[in-house]
């Protein structure tokens, strides 16, 4: 069960507010309110808890002292919040390199088995996440934010600034790319158990 | 792809440490209270700086108000002629000119009478002086222009020669109040010089002869000095 904590909503507003005269109560209060779901998403982005925790406090100082710069008008805090989480993964990818880049709708991934004899159960949370990382950049956030995030289409359009028309095609395009990546690692992984067992057999 | 979906929504969300959160909390925490207290210094400035603007507005207002009566003898004065100069730089057609000079002459002529009376000679002497030389400016500017409208200048003409005649009395009026040799010696050299400045204004631009135009000048065109200088 998910135990992220309450979506934005217009609850932010008079937080917000009272954030700019230096409340430290409501600042706390917003603290609380985005922290895990900010780490969690930075974590799923980059697999690494020392890296998702910086950037989470990173991105919380920065939407929690730069309310100059946020203008309640269409944007919602929370969709702020992210685009700075976003931001701040980016800076670290420049910074320290990204292992994925390539897109895997182009990549050559293993094509020829059939996507729906991929066995959910057998899958870790670990192989999602570590496929979820070969994905490119834009797939990587908009399947975190849907599925890792819950939010809605629309919200994760006003995040990432797209319309919700793309954001679901994308959703789509995301979808069978991490399905490819997961028959990878599974055909992978079973070549693998494969040669161990062989290896096994020949030594008895 | 749906059931790959499904499964997405069942990861277990990765949660920060305890320590990790407090550790978050204490750096936003105090990048919150500084950024605030940031905010109010800006504030506080952005507000001393109004504030200080609205000060130099009244000021400058004030004292720009307040020396328009002021006289010679005055630490205003310096203004009022900063502010007549700008008067003098936004008359552009030669009717509103000619309106400045001769409301600077009676303007120079009702100082001269102040500084008299309070006894200051010297500052009359350079009023008298100042109150000709607008004279001077209006006449050539008469002059001017009858070299470009005749009928414009005529009535400039006109007006400058009624003026001088009004100057004239009030300093002939001035002259027999005074008693000190040198305010005396000032008035007459200034009537003269206003009598210069009618003869130069019924001079022709072209020849430099008196113009014929004599209508409408009133008794200031058929006399320099209509009243006894004694």
């Amino acid at each position: 069960m998910r135990a992220l904590g309450k979506a934005a909503s217009d609850d932010d507003r008079p937080l917000i507010e009272r954030v700019r005269r230096g409340d430290q109560d409501a600042a706390r209060t917003l603290y609380e309110r985005y922290f895990d779901r900010i780490y969690n998403y930075v974590y799923a982005r980059l697999g690494r808890a020392e890296d998702a925790e910086d950037l989470a406090i990173d991105t919380m100082t920065r939407s929690l002292t730069r309310l100059d710069l946020f203008q309640d008008q269409g944007v919602a805090f929370s969709s702020w919040v992210y685009r700075i989480a976003h931001n701040a993964t980016i800076d670290h990818y420049r910074r320290h390199g990204k292992v994925t880049l390539v897109p895997l709708d182009d990549a050559t991934l293993p094509q020829s088995a059939d996507p729906s004899e991929l066995a959910m159960e057998q899958l870790s949370n670990e192989d999602l996440r570590l496929a979820l990382r070969d994905l490119t950049d834009e797939q990587q956030q908009v399947l975190i934010l849907r599925f890792f995030q819950d939010l809605t289409a629309a919200q994760v359009a006003g995040i990432m600034g797209k319309s919700v028309g793309a954001v679901q095609a994308l959703q789509h395009r995301a979808l069978g790319s991490l399905e490819r990546a997961l028959q990878g690692r599974v055909q992978h992984r079973a070549l693998g158990s494969l040669e161990r067992a062989l290896q096994g057999r020949a030594e008895n | 792809m749906e059931a790959l979906a499904e499964r997405l929504r069942t990861v277990e969300p990765m949660a920060p440490s305890p320590a990790a959160k407090i550790r978050g909390w204490n750096l936003v925490s105090a990048a919150v209270q500084q950024s605030a207290t940031v905010r109010s210094r800006g504030h506080s400035v952005k507000r001393l700086v109004l504030a200080a603007l609205a000060a130099a507005v009244l000021l400058v207002g004030g004292a720009v108000a307040a020396s328009a009566d002021s006289l010679p003898d005055s630490a205003l004065y310096p203004i009022k002629g900063v502010v007549e100069q700008v008067r003098g730089a936004l008359a552009f057609s030669p009717s509103d000119q000619l309106t400045y000079h001769l409301e600077l002459a009676q303007t120079r002529l009702t100082e001269a009478e102040a500084m008299i009376a309070r006894h200051r000679l010297d500052l009359a002497s350079q009023a008298l002086s100042a109150m000709d030389d607008q004279l001077g400016d209006a006449a050539a500017l008469v002059k001017a222009e009858k070299g470009t409208d005749p009928a414009i200048a005529a009535d400039l003409e006109n007006r400058l020669l009624q003026a001088i005649a009004t100057h004239d009395g009030q300093l002939a009026r001035l002259q027999g109040q005074v008693t000190n040799p040198a305010a005396q010696s000032a008035i007459l050299k200034a009537r003269d010089r206003a009598a210069q400045a009618v003869q130069v204004a019924q001079t022709s631009n072209n020849n430099g002869n008196p113009s014929p135009n004599g209508k409408g000048s009133g008794n200031a065109s058929a006399s320099p000095h209509p009243t006894p200088k004694h």
